[in-house]
């Protein structure tokens, strides 16, 4: 397995109940996982713990063999290789674009930097953008850029918070579509969480549904898809 | 085990700066209190007996009556501004903050120059008009004389704490009460005056602890309080262990203070703008009502601003060719070395301590903050006493390693200027420090948390990216604490090393020697920084958006 979650336990500082309760999780490479859930289930918990903004209660994560954390180990979130898009954004204001992308290339020579600036821009169509600071951009380009920056230093790992949670309707499905592309195109396990039904059908390979803090079901949509090519009749099920 | 685990995110140079930051900032503090219970002082029993209680007397009537005034002055004004329009309103909206540009001790000067027999008032009355008054009418160097002066240059705290309340939160309520039949009186006293309560206690507890701390207009009012006996106690008496146990004492009083604001203000806080805040629509006030308001807001304004400016600038004239010469070069070039290092020093730590604090919610970075926020409250002549304690201890210590390196084995340290230095950021770090934690929390955790993903560690992280988006912040902590030091007193008179003189100690000196207009030239410097300073942050804050 390439991501291994067990028995996570969290709670936040000043709350007596656990916000996140023995979540167990396995997710093989390259796959593209959906956590879907409420507001206030502990679906964007489950992130921060991941790429170690958090540190859990109990409970281990182990990242292709190494482990991230357990009862006597913590990697620092910088230290992880991990991707992550935030809900809005957090692109830094004082930075253009390019400079956005280039902060996370760290022991790269200049012209690599460059290269890989111009190669993560062509992913996401956006090469013409490169000198522009943030606020001059939509906030679809804006999102682009976002991935575009996670992408950039060649995570292990890709997380991305309510992705779409910022957007219109009518672009949240352009965007959607996009945002599959790319992530196929590389290649990467991501995980994102969401709480529209819709954007995990849309995206995800699998979705996890999360209630009180505990992945309650999960079950691979792709046999779903499978058999919905050979009847199209067949509705997608409920998850919940 | 979790805290071993954890260790690796708390172990950084961060949290070991802030905890050292804070010990140096406690020792002071600490010294004096357990100094109280052990040490015995030769004429404590003298001054409890004899002194004390006119101390006690005296503080709590400035107390009572200058917080008292201010709430009626600073509240009406703010009210006045934020809800209604008159003529010259905009100009009024700050106009009304000037005050504070003038520190109390020349204030307080400047009015007994203007009201003494030699003074503009009675020339005038005795040249022009042949007529003689009677002294006692004229003397403002008594204990209301005081309560005037702190009233009317301290109120502008209670009235911009308060204004920022009135017009970005009040507008809803204000609004349905008018349309519910409410008459304007009703309105400010039964709506107004109760949701404000957190932010006049705000206002009225920073005015009280100025007065605690003041030492100059007491003492030229010969109004004895704390500050005064502190100082006579050490300097007159030369019994620090007294000055240890009165300055002791005093922060017990500022303890109760704040506990009192702490239970008077409940539990609302008045910075607390979640909702969105619409801005409160004035009235246009007509006729006579229109120039009763714009009448108020000008004698405040003339008598908290204009009259002593005016009468400061009429003697620097009288006495510049006096004044002006490089000995007074030196005084400004003192001043701007020890407000321009001290605060730098003060955007420095309150940037590790703020940075810390917003990094890690624990225990300690709470209370890391709190007593950032202590000196603040602990008047001057008490920290010169404990700072001083603590750095002649020290000099001690390093007795021995004086000698071994060659020097002179004297009092280094303790007589240096790094010891004032210290005191000024013990005493102001709070005003750096909550310029810059606003900042911080305007842009949340969500950059640093990006920046960290994308692969740098805190440090790295620190100087890429947060201390670039506080930049705003930085620099008007930095003002803010740069005013503050260049204004600063009593710390000055008892810490500066022999022949150290700054603005502030030659004019408050130039008065004390009965040389009043001596002492306007060095006074309208600070004035006119202080003001501009003051205008400055005043159009800045207008416009940032909310």
């Amino acid at each position: 397995m390439f991501i291994q979650i067990k028995d996570l336990c969290f709670c936040y500082g000043n709350t007596k109940n656990n916000t996140i309760q023995n979540f167990n999780l396995e997710i093989e490479q390259g796959e593209i996982i959906s956590i879907l859930g409420e507001s206030g289930s502990g679906k964007s918990t489950v992130l921060r713990l991941l790429c170690g903004l958090e540190t859990p209660r109990q409970g281990s994560i182990t990242i292709n063999g190494e482990v991230m954390t357990d009862h006597r180990r913590f990697v620092l979130p910088e230290k992880r290789g991990i991707g992550m898009v935030f809900q809005d954004y957090a692109l830094f204001p004082h930075m253009t674009v390019a400079e956005n992308i280039q902060f996370g290339l760290k022991g790269y020579s200049r012209r690599a930097k460059k290269q890989r600036v111009q190669e993560v821009l062509e992913l996401i169509n956006m090469t013409s953008y490169a000198k522009r600071y943030p606020h001059e951009l939509s906030g679809g380009q804006q999102q682009r850029i976002a991935l575009a920056r996670a992408l950039a230093p060649k995570p292990s790992l890709l997380l991305l918070d309510e992705p779409f949670s910022n957007l219109d309707a009518d672009l949240q499905i352009k965007i959607r579509s996009e945002l599959k592309d790319i992530i196929k195109k590389t290649g990467i396990t991501s995980i994102f969480v969401t709480h529209d039904r819709e954007d995990s059908k849309a995206i995800a390979d699998r979705i996890i549904t999360m209630r009180d803090g505990a992945a309650y079901d999960w079950e691979s949509i792709c046999t779903i898809r499978e058999e919905q090519q050979k009847r199209p009749d067949l509705e997608l099920v409920d998850m919940k | 085990m979790k805290l071993l685990r954890k260790l690796p995110g708390y172990l950084n140079i961060w949290s070991v700066l802030s905890l050292i930051i804070v010990i140096l900032i406690l020792m002071p503090n600490l010294t004096i209190l357990v100094n109280f219970f052990t040490q015995k002082a030769e004429n404590w029993g003298h001054i409890q007996e004899f002194i004390l209680p006119d101390l006690i007397k005296n503080t709590s009537l400035l107390i009572v009556f200058t917080g008292f005034l201010t709430v009626m002055i600073g509240t009406s004004l703010a009210w006045l501004v934020s809800a209604y329009d008159f003529p010259m309103k905009a100009f009024f909206k700050w106009a009304l903050i000037l005050p504070l540009a003038i520190p109390p001790y020349i204030a307080g000067y400047t009015y007994n120059g203007i009201m003494n027999y030699t003074g503009v008032i009675q020339t005038t009355l005795r040249n022009r008009w042949d007529v003689t008054v009677d002294q006692k009418y004229f003397d403002i160097l008594t204990l209301p004389g005081a309560v005037f002066i702190f009233t009317i240059f301290l109120f502008p705290y209670v009235y911009t704490i308060t204004r920022a309340f009135l017009s970005n939160q009040s507008a809803s309520l204000v609004e349905n009460a008018r349309l519910l039949g409410r008459n304007p009186w009703e309105v400010f006293f039964k709506i107004v005056l109760p949701i404000s309560r957190g932010a006049i206690v705000g206002g009225v507890s920073l005015v009280l602890l100025e007065v605690l701390n003041d030492y100059g207009v007491v003492q030229f009012f010969g109004v004895p309080t704390f500050s005064t006996a502190i100082f006579q106690t050490w300097f007159g008496m030369n019994d620090l262990n007294s000055a240890i146990k009165l300055s002791a004492t005093l922060m017990f009083i500022v303890f109760s203070i704040l506990i009192l604001e702490k239970i008077l203000r409940g539990r609302k806080k008045y910075s607390n703008t979640t909702a969105k805040a619409r801005p409160l629509t004035p009235i246009r006030l007509q006729g006579i009502q229109a120039w009763v308001a714009f009448s108020y807001c000008l004698v405040i304004f003339l008598l908290g601003f204009m009259i002593p400016f005016v009468q400061l600038v009429d003697w620097m004239f009288l006495t510049f060719h006096k004044i002006a010469s490089p000995e007074f070069k030196s005084l400004i070039w003192n001043s701007l070395l020890v407000s321009f290092v001290g605060a730098a020093m003060i955007v420095v730590f309150a940037v590790i301590i703020a940075n810390f604090s917003r990094m890690h919610q624990s225990i300690l970075s709470k209370s890391a903050a709190r007593v950032t926020i202590l000196g603040y409250s602990i008047p001057g002549a008490v920290i010169a006493v404990g700072i001083s304690t603590v750095f002649i201890q020290i000099d001690n210590y390093l007795f021995s390693f004086y000698e071994t390196i060659g020097m002179e084995p004297t009092l280094f340290l303790s007589t240096s200027l790094f010891m004032l230095i210290s005191a000024y950021v013990i005493r102001f770090l709070a005003i750096g420090y909550n310029s810059i934690e606003s900042g911080f929390d305007k842009i949340g955790n969500k950059y640093t948390e990006a920046s960290r993903m994308l692969g740098m560690n805190l440090t790295k992280t620190f100087f890429k990216v947060d201390l670039r988006m506080i930049k705003g912040p930085l620099i008007s902590g930095f003002i803010l604490a740069f005013i503050e030091i260049l204004k600063e007193l009593p710390l000055t008179l008892i810490l500066r090393p022999f022949n150290f003189d700054t603005l502030s100690t030659k004019a408050f000196q130039y008065a004390g020697d009965e040389q009043i207009h001596e002492a306007s030239l060095a006074s309208i410097i600070i004035v006119i920084i202080c003001g501009i300073a003051i205008y400055i942050f005043h159009q800045v804050l207008e416009k940032e958006p909310k």
